[in-house]
């Protein structure tokens, strides 16, 4: 009788040890392939931002540069970019293709600087509008709540390039064509019921005993946001200035209608002008593209926490 | 003496014993809703009387009201169709992938395991990625020269010469629609994520005890319970995929032939290259149209929710 249930005892262990080892190979070689799908199209890119142009067009290609260089990335940095490396220039160095650096690589950085400055002016108008609202949506009761509430949502799933029409028209007839104006205010549009969506479902969670208890120590509604709430939801805003800051900076269809010149070109409409140009060097294609993806992937690996938080809480990027 | 409280007194009243307050609440929404009354609502309505009207910006002085003629034009020109054909073709192949990965990827995440926080911070990387970036990313891996897609076939000797990838009518949009899934997974993964971590463990214990296995426990338990998620990733993926724009505009320009000449494209070139502002309109009030019947369902979750 003992004999048998041990030999039973020890048969199960045996299994669960067998299955926990088949887990842990599904498991491992799972996340393998995953890590694989998701970092081999983007090591492929800066690797070849780090090639030569007679490197990059071998074949098959070199997956590691051999002679890595950082050619691509000074033309962008160097200030005197466009006088040193022409084609000219580039030619006599590289010898084996025409590929050359463009006159305009030296537009990639004050595009840069008008995404950020979009993108800043978008998320601070968004905090501006977007909070009070969501604390009223929250906290405050009054007839047309729920109204106000799927009007905002509504809003939310207008597609963007349903805008593209009437915002040029009204755009050109304003004046303001080719002005960082124009791309601040359309984006408005594309972020605001994101921001409101998300800081709602966050106010929502704090206690109303926070809102009273503030009121009857003599705070107005204002004061009880300003004092109470805000410092309370300082990750959800984190997580708001993140997303906003984020679409704006990425954003494309629109700043492809209202640009013309480097006064209002941002950083996505720059980078797409190199892809049709087949003359231009494609080590320095794939730097100028190294280039646009650092600053948000790095922003999204810092506040991973916020982002996946903000995310769930908004079920949906706007 | 009666009772002479007057409507408004008593509506005061009213306000003050259960914390009703309108004034303040239209303080507080007032810039929100002049925002989106200037940036949303009116763009859309104005965009409906636009689509009334001829306008060619290349004729700038006549713009004659002709009724539903943009419309009925639209419906009777083939090239729309091909296009309604082709976002059609492109969303359905691009959601139901991205309901699968993000499926297997949810799943795998929900293990505990170590290294599993540095995996799921390694998937928001194509999500923070730039559309154009991501564009440009897979213009060059796809490139018909030098790109790695034709390098890594030819080395593990599955092709025998570099392919024009792109320039193939057939593959042309599931490729597209590949770099597309690529970059949607992650925010797909973490939506399905919430719901599989909101199903009680003790769920599986009782199925367990009950003898059901892992596919039993999986078809009974997991999949019915991930059923709100899943709805909400495919209403959302389906939005985004049938007015997706960039990855069009930079991999193929609608290219080769019409092959990937889907309805956003179709836009973009009737307003912006033919200049014909009023059936642009049109085009894209039919798009809204249809998204907001698809959001129905979704504005209807999301909005129980709040």
């Amino acid at each position: 009788m003992a004999t048998t249930e041990r030999a039973n005892l020890i048969d199960d262990r045996r299994r669960l040890a067998l299955s926990h080892l088949t887990r842990n190979v599904v498991i491992f070689v799972s996340a393998i392939v995953l890590m694989l799908y998701v970092l081999a199209p983007v090591t492929w890119l800066v690797s070849s931002s780090f090639q030569t142009e007679a490197e990059i067009v071998s074949v098959p290609p070199h997956w590691i540069p051999e002679n890595p260089t950082l050619m691509n990335f000074e033309a962008i940095f160097g200030a005197t970019a466009e006088e040193e490396v022409t084609y000219e220039t580039r030619s006599g160095q590289d010898p084996a293709s025409g590929g050359y650096i463009p006159s305009t690589a030296g537009n990639l950085l004050p595009a840069m600087g008008n995404s950020l400055i979009v993108a800043t002016l978008v998320v601070i108008l968004n905090l501006l509008v977007g909070v009070p609202a969501a604390y009223a949506l929250a906290k405050i009761r009054f007839l047309g709540r729920d109204a106000s509430v799927y009007f905002i949502l509504v809003t939310r799933v207008i597609p963007d390039i349903a805008l593209v029409v009437p915002f040029f028209l009204v755009i050109r007839k304003l004046g303001l064509l080719d002005s960082l104006g124009s791309l601040v205010l359309t984006y408005l549009a594309v972020t605001v019921p994101f921001t409101v969506f998300i800081l709602v479902q966050f106010f929502e969670g704090l206690p109303d005993e926070l809102d009273k208890a503030a009121r009857v120590d003599g705070c107005s509604r204002f004061q009880s946001l300003v004092r109470v709430f805000l410092p309370l939801s300082l990750p959800s805003l984190v997580a708001v200035i993140l997303f906003t800051f984020l679409t704006s900076w990425n954003e494309f269809l629109l700043a492809l209608m209202f640009t013309q010149t480097e006064a209002s070109q941002t950083l996505p409409i720059v980078l797409a002008a190199f892809t049709s140009d087949f003359t231009i060097s494609f080590s320095f294609i794939n730097a100028a593209g190294v280039l646009a993806i650092v600053p948000p992937v790095v922003v999204a690996v810092i506040f991973e926490r916020y982002i996946v938080s903000g995310l769930t809480a908004g079920a949906v990027k706007g | 003496m009666t009772d002479t409280v007057s409507p408004s007194g008593r509506g005061r009243r009213l306000r003050q014993r259960f914390g009703y307050d309108e004034r303040n609440a239209a303080l507080f929404l007032a810039p929100v809703m002049v925002v989106l009354m200037g940036v949303a609502v009116f763009p859309i309505l104005y965009s409906l009387y636009l689509s009334f009207f001829r306008i060619k910006l290349t004729r700038p002085n006549q713009t004659p009201f002709v009724w539903f003629d943009n419309y009925t034009d639209l419906f009777s020109n083939e090239l729309f169709w091909v296009s309604v054909w082709r976002t059609v073709t492109f969303s359905v192949v691009s959601v139901s992938a991205i309901a699968v990965i993000a499926l297997l990827v949810s799943l795998l995440l929900n293990q505990e395991f170590r290294g599993r926080r540095v995996l799921s911070t390694i998937l928001l990387i194509p999500w923070a990625i730039p559309y154009v970036a991501n564009a440009l990313m897979w213009k060059w891996i796809y490139d018909s020269g030098y790109g790695a897609l034709n390098g890594l076939l030819y080395q593990l000797d599955f092709i025998d010469k570099y392919m024009i990838w792109l320039g193939d009518q057939d593959k042309t949009i599931f490729l597209i629609a590949n770099a597309f899934v690529w970059k949607e997974v992650p925010l797909a993964t973490i939506l399905l994520l919430v719901s599989l971590k909101a199903i009680p463990a003790d769920l599986y214990q009782a199925a367990r005890v009950d003898g059901a296995n892992i596919w039993q426990r999986f078809f009974h338990i997991t999949l019915p319970a991930m059923k709100p998620g899943f709805m909400l990733v495919m209403i959302y993926e389906t939005m985004m995929a049938i007015r997706h724009f960039d990855l069009f505009f930079i991999l193929t320009e609608g290219g080769p032939g019409d092959a990937s000449h889907v309805l956003s494209w179709h836009i973009y070139v009737e307003t912006f290259r033919n200049l014909s502002f009023g059936s642009g309109a049109a085009m894209s009030y039919v798009l809204a149209l249809v998204t907001f019947a698809l959001s129905y369902i979704f504005i209807r979750t999301l909005g129980r929710r709040i």
